[in-house]
């Protein structure tokens, strides 16, 4: 075997349980600390691939268009705003909250919408995003309507009045942001690779055959729809602690397009693709959009050659990459007179 | 609640319903023939409105306007069906919304190059200013005008999709492609026109629309949302069902404005996931589909 840096990094990392994902998500919060120009920026990618995350355990791994994430991320950030504002609770409670009603909302929802396939399940969740968007403004004594709800304090850890530890805004708040991204990135890299994880493939590349194996479909579907509606209803919570307000903008279906749109574009059918995606879109959202107003267009190019061409996304692109390298890499260091049906098979099977 | 106010609350919400007819009836068109769905078609009502703007601009009359943007947009569709949405055809539908929610923000760009990111409203033509005395209730004479002009459409597009030799081969096409393909139809050239026609009456609403709220080019999420709500209730690909469904959602939004104002909006979104739930053909889904 060649002893290429790229094939022992990948040896390194692919230990297998929680080591790989951990070291993953680890570096690149690091190096997007470290590299980011300002640490509102490095924050917000951070909650946008929270978000995302959610998305993609539904259109990724199990083949569920949501076009109403809104309603978690929506939710989510007034339930910080009110508990924080009305009753006082800490962000850690905060994001309790938020993740356990928003599964709840989610399984909701999702009872409704597991019982239509295709095109039906994506407009009943389209139809709840924007029920839930009016709904904000029918409740407006509770989530503020068009004004929204400030004056969230500052975010903090703790319970019963004690608070050890206080994210004030600017690195402190990403470096919280970031650990948590880095748990969350775990937990859910664990949930896919689980036997749960392998059945939600099985219903997105053959639902009725998964079904005849004996696996209950929409046990499996309402599950993993209760998931993603926590880890987005998380993201919502910690946007409305990082900008100190709830605007009823978080829970307009356009904020469900947005979240796909990261999505689709860091690459779904892997979790890293969504962080790549926030990445991508933040950045561009940040500086392309003073250099070029219309930086969009852009944003929806690359979405339609994504659907047409390439369906890995910014992920996928990033692997062939490497693949790329590592074949070249192997090509060079080994003989082909040594080995020659090492080569060969490489060629193959890459 | 006297029965007066009821009864303008009545036809306002038939009113409505008629330009909803207008703004849905491309889309379900164009998802009876090919199972297409377009994200897109809020976008499209929106060219339409800003183009009839710009026409209006440089001094040319209303009906012109109102039958060269439609032309204009309805042709850019028949170009852009064989080189882009052709492709889509075959993508899973979760996809084809991925897609065509990038086309939209291609067509918001361009817009927003072109007009910019302000409101844009026109002024109707002096004859259809003012109101009209319908014995209950004085009516608005330009919004009269549009049901007029939704009824024509209505019926017009009736006779090409049931009675013309066109919508023969259409609804042949939506019914089994290759056999229609063996019989000497072009499927292809079918497909272009239909999805022409489809963008060139959501064009149209949007140039009718445009003198009675201002559009701009970030109107289309909020146009796009009321256009499926009505293509679901009314069963989606279905043509009657669009016009029925039309008028029911345009009808029931206005009473809920009457009784409670706040749930306007909400109600027709519940009604949608009912229908759903219920009958996820819709009203009229499968009966007078067009595939």
């Amino acid at each position: 075997m060649s002893a290429n840096p790229v094939r022992a990094l990948s040896r390194l990392t692919g230990a297998g349980g929680l080591g790989r994902p951990a070291l993953l998500s680890a570096v690149s919060v690091i190096l997007l600390g470290l590299l980011a120009p300002s640490w509102s920026v490095a924050t917000l990618i951070l909650i946008y691939a929270m978000a995302a995350l959610g998305c993609n355990l539904l259109l990724g791994y199990t083949g569920l268009l949501s076009v109403g994430q809104s309603v978690y991320f929506g939710l989510g950030g007034y339930l910080a705003a009110i508990t924080a504002t009305r009753w006082g609770l800490q962000l850690s409670s905060a994001l309790i909250v938020s993740a356990v009603l928003c599964a709840v909302v989610a399984a909701f929802i999702g009872a409704f919408a597991i019982r239509r396939l295709g095109i039906y399940f994506v407009m009943i969740t389209f139809a709840f995003a924007e029920t839930a968007h009016f709904l904000a403004f029918v409740f407006q004594d509770y989530t503020g309507g068009e004004n929204g709800l400030g004056g969230v304090p500052a975010a903090s850890f703790g319970g019963f009045g004690q608070s050890f530890f206080i994210a004030k805004p600017g690195p402190t708040f990403f470096y919280m942001a970031a650990v948590l991204f880095v748990l969350l990135f775990v937990v859910l890299q664990r949930f896919v690779d689980s036997p749960v994880g392998a059945v939600l493939v099985a219903i997105r590349e053959n639902e009725s055959r998964a079904e005849a194996m004996g696996y209950s479909i929409k046990a499996y579907k309402l599950l993993v729809f209760m998931v993603s509606g926590a880890v987005t209803g998380i993201a919502g919570c910690l946007y409305v602690f990082f900008v100190g307000s709830a605007s009823v903008a978080a829970i307009e279906s356009d904020m469900a397009i947005t979240i796909v749109i990261i999505t689709v574009l860091g690459g779904i059918r892997s979790l890293y693709g969504s962080f790549l995606g926030a990445v991508v879109y933040v950045a561009l959202d940040t500086y392309l959009s003073d250099l070029w107003p219309y930086w969009q267009m852009l944003l929806g190019i690359a979405l339609i050659g994504i659907v047409l061409f390439f369906k890995g996304g910014i992920h996928g692109v990033v692997l062939a990459f490497f693949n790329l390298v590592r074949h070249l890499l192997s090509r060079r260091s080994s003989d082909p007179a040594d080995h020659p049906n090492e080569g060969a098979s490489v060629d193959v099977s890459r | 609640m006297s029965s007066d106010l009821l009864l303008a609350q009545l036809i306002n919400g038939v009113g409505t319903g008629l330009i909803y007819f207008l703004l849905a009836v491309g889309l379900t068109l164009i998802f009876g023939v090919r199972d297409f769905v377009n994200f897109a078609h809020g976008a499209f009502f929106v060219l339409g409105a800003l183009l009839s703007w710009t026409l209006l601009e440089h001094g040319m009359s209303f009906w012109i306007a109102l039958v060269v943007a439609p032309l204009v947009i309805g042709l850019a569709g028949f170009v852009m069906e064989p080189l882009l949405i052709r492709r889509f055809y075959n993508v899973d539908p979760a996809f084809q919304i991925v897609g065509t929610i990038g086309l939209t923000l291609v067509i918001q760009e361009v817009a927003t190059m072109i007009w910019g990111p302000a409101n844009r409203s026109t002024q109707p033509p002096k004859s259809l200013q003012g109101l009209v005395d319908l014995g209950v209730v004085s009516y608005p004479t330009y919004r009269l005008f549009i049901m007029g002009v939704a009824v024509v459409v209505g019926i017009a597009l009736w006779w090409l999709i049931e009675r013309s030799r066109f919508g023969a081969s259409l609804r042949a096409g939506a019914e089994d492609r290759d056999m229609a393909s063996c019989l000497g139809v072009n499927t292809g050239m079918l497909f272009a026109i239909t999805f022409a026609i489809g963008v060139g009456l959501a064009a149209l609403g949007g140039v009718l629309a445009a003198p009675t709220r201002g559009l701009n080019t970030g109107s289309s999420s909020e146009v796009l949302g009321i256009a499926f709500v009505i293509i679901v209730v009314g069963g989606m690909g279905s043509f009657l069902g669009a016009f029925v469904g039309a008028l029911v959602i345009g009808v029931a939004q206005s009473l809920t404005i009457t009784f409670a104002p706040a749930y306007g909006s909400v109600v027709i979104y519940i009604a949608m996931i009912v229908v759903l739930l219920v009958k996820s053909d819709g009203l009229f889904g499968k009966v007078t589909r067009v595939r």
